[in-house]
Formats: C-alpha cells, sequence, structure tokens
C-alpha cells in the first residue's frame, strides 16, 4: 500500500495532487476560501522546476496559463464565487482553442461578494456556464480530502484526454477541512509531445503552430461535428458516481460535496433507526451521472436532493436523469451545512407524507 | 530608390484596408526577425483586431490572445518556452484601455517579451469608435461624433510616459508618416527583439498609425494628420533604455 500519505487540508491535496499530475505552471487571484491553493502552488511550485504567478485578476491569470496551455504545459488556476466569474471569459477561450486546462472553484455561499463561508450555489455556473458560446467542462466534485487530491489528478487526466477545460467543484467545507490524505505518484509530463503545441523552435521548413480560435483551419462544420463529438464521448464515458445503500432504500438522497457527507451519516443514522435511505453522490455534475439513476430500485418511494442554495440548482438534472419517474424533495439548507439529525428528521416527514414536494422553476 | 526584398516570413497577401499601419508593422517585424535570425524561433500573439490578419500570413508559430489580454498570453507563452522570441502585435484599444491591467503588469514584472502596440487613435476592428486612451480631443469617430469633449470622455494619455517609470528594458514610440520615420521605428523594433535576444527585459514599441477607413480619410491625409496632430500629443522618441543586463 502506498504510504505516501499527509494530514492536508481540501485545498493543499488540490495543489499537491495538481503538482503531482505535472501540473508546472499555475497563476491565480487569491480570494477565500481558496487561497491556499495559490500559497501552496507558490511555496512548491519553484522546487518542482514550474512557474507561479500571481496576477493582477482572475482574467489575466486565465490568459496566462492559457498562453502556457497553448505551449502544451499542463496548466492550472482556482478561484471562488465573484473570482470564479472572472474566470468564465477564459473558459470560453480555451475551449474555443481547444486546450487543456484544469481550474478549481472553491464554491462560498451568496451572490454578489456573498460571504466568504462555505456554499454550494455555484453549480449551475460550473455545470451549465462557462463563458459565452456552447461548450461542456468536465466538472469534478470532490467530498474528502483524498478526494480533493485523487479528483484534481484525474482532472489533468481527462483535460488531457479530450482538450477541454475539467473543474474541480469543491466548497469551502471540504477544501478548509484537515484530513489523512494519500498521495498519488508523482509523473512528469512531457510539454513537447503535441503536435498541436507551440514551441517556437523549428527547423525551417516545418509547419508552423497556429493557435486560434474555433480552430479556423477546419471550418464551421467540421468544427461543430468535432466539438459535438467530443461532449458526446465524454457524456458516454465519464460518468462516476457513488451509491451508498440504494438497494433496498425507501428514499434516495442526491448530494455532492461536503452535503453527500452529511447525507452517508444520515443514512447511517436513520437504518440504525429503522429507516431505510440511501444515498447517489454524483463525482461528476457534468457529466451528470445519468447512468445512476437507470435502476433506481422498486422500494424507492422519492428522491431528496441535498444542498447548499436557496433554489435546487441540481433538480432539473435529477429529473432528467431520473426521468421524472420518482417524486424529488428538496432539504436546502444556503449557507449552513447540513446537520445529520435535522436531515434524518425531514426524510421521516417525506415518508410520513408531511412535505411538500420540490418546486423546480 | 533601393526597394527592399519582401521578407519570406510574410507569406500570404494581407487583409488590411489599403493605406493602413499595421502592415507597414507587420512588414517591418518580418524584417527584423529576419535580418536577426530569429524567424524559427519567433511566437506571435496577435490581438483579436485588426492586428489578427497577422496570423495567417506570417510564417511563425502564433496564436490569437483575446482583445485586451495578450500581453498576459504572451506572459503564459514566455515562461514555458524562454528561448522562443515572443512578440505581441496589438492595438492601443487592447493595450491601453481593456487590457491596461494586463500591460502595466507584464512591464512591471519585466517579462522579456516585445510589445508591439499599434497607436491609431482609434477602435478599428469594430468600426471606428473612439479610443478613450489615444484619440484627440476635438477627433469625430461613431461614438464621438461632435469630437471628442473632455467633458464626457476625459483626455487622451500618454501611457508610454506611465510605463517608462516602470524599471523596464525600452520604451519608444515610432511613427509611419515617412520613410524617415518608418526607419527610426524599425529600429526600435530591432532593438525590442534583440534585448529579448539577449536576454534582457520587457520592451514596448508603439506605433502612430494610420486607419484611414475609420479616420474617413484618404492614406495620404491620414500620414499628414499623423505628423501635424497626433505627434503633437504623442512625441516620437526613445522614452527609456536602461540597457542593461537582466
Ligand atoms: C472583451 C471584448 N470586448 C470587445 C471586443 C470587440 N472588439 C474587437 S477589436 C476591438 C477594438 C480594437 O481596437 P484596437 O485594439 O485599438 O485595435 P485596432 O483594430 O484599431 O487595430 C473591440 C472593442 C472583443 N473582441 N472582446
Ligand atoms: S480598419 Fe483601420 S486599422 Fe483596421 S485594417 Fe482598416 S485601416 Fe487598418
Amino acid at each position: 500500500m502506498n504510504k505516501d500519505y499527509s494530514l492536508m487540508k481540501g485545498n493543499e491535496a488540490i495543489a499537491e495532487g495538481a503538482l503531482r499530475a505535472g501540473c508546472r505552471f499555475y497563476a491565480g487571484y487569491p480570494i477565500t476560501p481558496q487561497s491556499e491553493i495559490l500559497e501552496y502552488m507558490s511555496t512548491h511550485m519553484e522546487e518542482r522546476g514550474g512557474v507561479f504567478i500571481q496576477g493582477e485578476s482572475e482574467i489575466a491569470s486565465m490568459s496566462m496559463i492559457w498562453g502556457a496551455a497553448a505551449c502544451g504545459e499542463r496548466v492550472m488556476s482556482s478561484s471562488s464565487g465573484p473570482g470564479y466569474d472572472l474566470k468564465q471569459e477564459g473558459i470560453s477561450y480555451l475551449a474555443s482553442y481547444n486546450l487543456p486546462a484544469v481550474l478549481a472553484d472553491v464554491m462560498r455561499y451568496g451572490l454578489g461578494d456573498g460571504e466568504i463561508t462555505e456554499g454550494q450555489d455555484s453549480y449551475w455556473e460550473a455545470t451549465k456556464g462557462g463563458g459565452h458560446g456552447d461548450s461542456r467542462q468536465i466538472v469534478l466534485t470532490p467530498s474528502s480530502v483524498q478526494e480533493c487530491a485523487d479528483l484534481t489528478y484525474l482532472a489533468f487526466e481527462l483535460a488531457d484526454k479530450y482538450n477541454t477545460v475539467a473543474i474541480i467543484l469543491s466548497d469551502g467545507a471540504i477544501s478548509q477541512m484537515i484530513e489523512k490524505c494519500y498521495l498519488p505518484d508523482a509523473l512528469e509530463h512531457d510539454k513537447d509531445k503535441y503536435d498541436w503545441a507551440i514551441t517556437g523552435y523549428k527547423e525551417k521548413n516545418a509547419t508552423k503552430v497556429k493557435v486560434t480560435n474555433m480552430d479556423r483551419t477546419i471550418g464551421h462544420e467540421a468544427w461543430n461535428e468535432l466539438m459535438r463529438n467530443k461532449f458526446k464521448t465524454i457524456y458516454d464515458n465519464e460518468q462516476r458516481w457513488e451509491d451508498f445503500m440504494v438497494e433496498d432504500a425507501e428514499l434516495i438522497l442526491v448530494a455532492y460535496g461536503i452535503s453527500a457527507r452529511v447525507c452517508k451519516s444520515a443514512v447511517r443514522s436513520a437504518r440504525a433507526q429503522g429507516v431505510k435511505l440511501g444515498l447517489i453522490r454524483p463525482i461528476t455534475v457534468w457529466p451528470y451521472p445519468d447512468q445512476a439513476f437507470q435502476n433506481i430500485p422498486e422500494s424507492v418511494k422519492a428522491l431528496v436532493t441535498v444542498e447548499m442554495s436557496i433554489s435546487s440548482q441540481m433538480a432539473p438534472d435529477i429529473q432528467m436523469a431520473s426521468k421524472f419517474s420518482k417524486p424529488l424533495y428538496g432539504y436546502l439548507s444556503t449557507l449552513y451545512v447540513p446537520k445529520t439529525e435535522e436531515l434524518v428528521a425531514y426524510c421521516k416527514s417525506v415518508l410520513a407524507g408531511n412535505e411538500n414536494a420540490l418546486e423546480v422553476y | 530608390m533601393a526597394i527592399r526584398k519582401k521578407p519570406e516570413m510574410i507569406n500570404q497577401q494581407v487583409g488590411w484596408c489599403g493605406g493602413c499601419g499595421h502592415g507597414i508593422v507587420q512588414r517591418l517585424i518580418a524584417e527584423c526577425c529576419e535580418e536577426l535570425g530569429l524567424v524559427e524561433k519567433t511566437v506571435q500573439v496577435v490581438d483579436i483586431a485588426c492586428a489578427y490578419w497577422s496570423i495567417d500570413t506570417l510564417n511563425c508559430d502564433g496564436i490569437a490572445g483575446p482583445h485586451g489580454r495578450c500581453a498576459a498570453v504572451a506572459t503564459g507563452i514566455k515562461k514555458v518556452r524562454p528561448e522562443a522570441n515572443v512578440y505581441v502585435h496589438a492595438g492601443d484599444g487592447c493595450s491601453y484601455v481593456i487590457g491596461l491591467a494586463e500591460t502595466c503588469y507584464t512591464a512591471m514584472r519585466d517579462i522579456p517579451i516585445t510589445m508591439i502596440v499599434v497607436n491609431n487613435g482609434i477602435f478599428g476592428m469594430t468600426g471606428g469608435q473612439m479610443n478613450p486612451a489615444t484619440t484627440l480631443l476635438g477627433d469625430k469617430t461613431v461614438s464621438s461624433v461632435k469630437g471628442r469633449d473632455e467633458k464626457t470622455a476625459g483626455k487622451p494619455f500618454d501611457m508610454l510616459k506611465i510605463i517608462e517609470t516602470f524599471d523596464i528594458e525600452y520604451a519608444a514610440r515610432g511613427a509611419l508618416y515617412d520613410t524617415k520615420h518608418i526607419n527610426q521605428t524599425k529600429k526600435m523594433l530591432k532593438k525590442g527583439f534583440e534585448n529579448q535576444r539577449d536576454g534582457k527585459g520587457f520592451s514596448i514599441i508603439e506605433i502612430l498609425s494610420p486607419c484611414p477607413t475609420n479616420w474617413k480619410m484618404s492614406p495620404v491625409d491620414s500620414m499628414i494628420k499623423l505628423e501635424k496632430e497626433n505627434e503633437l500629443i504623442f512625441p516620437v522618441r526613445v522614452y527609456k533604455d536602461r540597457g542593461g543586463e537582466k
């Protein structure tokens, strides 16, 4: 067994996971609760032979990682809340240029400047957003410090495999907690292995690399086809989730990130009290794990989404995935991390017929 | 008059309007890169504005940076490919208006790239709107139809006066309105590329350039305006030459 473990914060695990995945260029701008990613990179990037830049803004940092990505380097940036908004420009451009990059969004609560506390209300922005134009980004949601490291590591693989932006959608709670974490093996990335990357060191007659908007060399028809195929292939192959005690469940909770951790303890606690709860925990939220909902057992009476937001941002995805086959309820705790026993009480109340189904609008 | 041989680095016809300064700038860039033997090392970062046309016509690696962010994109490239000859060819709207922060911070970090800013006093690509940094007071544009008014739009500012206060390698302004100034501008560009070749810091060369289409003037009258009006506000000179090792 890999003995290479540490006690780390979620944010540090994201940063170390990135470095071990061969990330050698990071640019970012501080914002709570993700600043430790930037700080960790500032401390450890140079010793791995990489480049760290504290940019003048989120927008500039994105453009820097874009330039570096175009050179074939493994690149990363990170932000939160209002800073993540500013990343959207860069996401759209990276998608337009078919460049791989990893971006961590450690969600905080609220609109505008919101709060610096934990939250889960950037789901829409991460899964349906990504700037102007239609593109899709892979979005991975860690639920532990271990997953902060593992999913970041995976994000680099997937970004590379599909030439796409991969987003780590973490939350303030997961990213700020300290846990034991086994670290993945360090690998070195070869930035010179791609024929599409800018090198600037060419033979006289070698083809020159042009990195352009929506790949202008191939025409719009071919471009549309390329992108559509990419999204479909990712959708078909990269759905990830965890089932927890769903086989005989009466009620299935659906949650990711910190909420999913609370749900797990709620499932255990409820079962100890004779109430059969189960949990589907999406790990990718784009592609949404539709497959997880294909064989919901007969015993299930309803689904309950558990999120830290005002409206359920995930509800439409759950309804589509479950093909509206079960009623959907919502336990929406806004800026508070859901509490195990309150959640169990809510589920009992749903089963007793005392709650209204979630309004999805 | 001796006719200069067209650089091989230019491999297609370009898409700029007749009489546009961008074409002269591109030609000078190509001449400098060839004369310095840098073509195979060169990476161009062009703005998504009128400079964009250069991406296809120059035979070197290239990337189209977003409007405003070219200096930041070039920073990423230079950090990953330090041996490459990385230059930016962008407009004054890109570099001094929307991308003011990116330009200033690239200078402040003294990133060893060559930044070339075409000062045509207008937003060319989008059809001739006022440039808050460079449109002269009184100049008529489609977004200042009565002429730029200080009360509503403030005054133009000389960006090189700001940038020269940073610890950078080189800052200079050239102009394109006659052969003498074109040759002088070429020397400035060459210096900018040599600085990069020699491992020195950030170089910026701004070039006073005409946009006959959006100024709604003939190419010849545009050149006269450049000399008689624009140069009064934006003097042609070397602003900074650190001349040091870095
Ligand atoms: C974020 C953003 N805002 C606006 C535009 C539209 N736009 C494209 S080029 C341009 C202005 C170009 O002016 P300048 O940089 O001076 O270059 P020129 O075309 O005059 O050479 C604008 C506003 C854009 N592409 N992106
Ligand atoms: S619009 Fe102006 S700057 Fe653009 S190509 Fe035409 S003349 Fe040149």
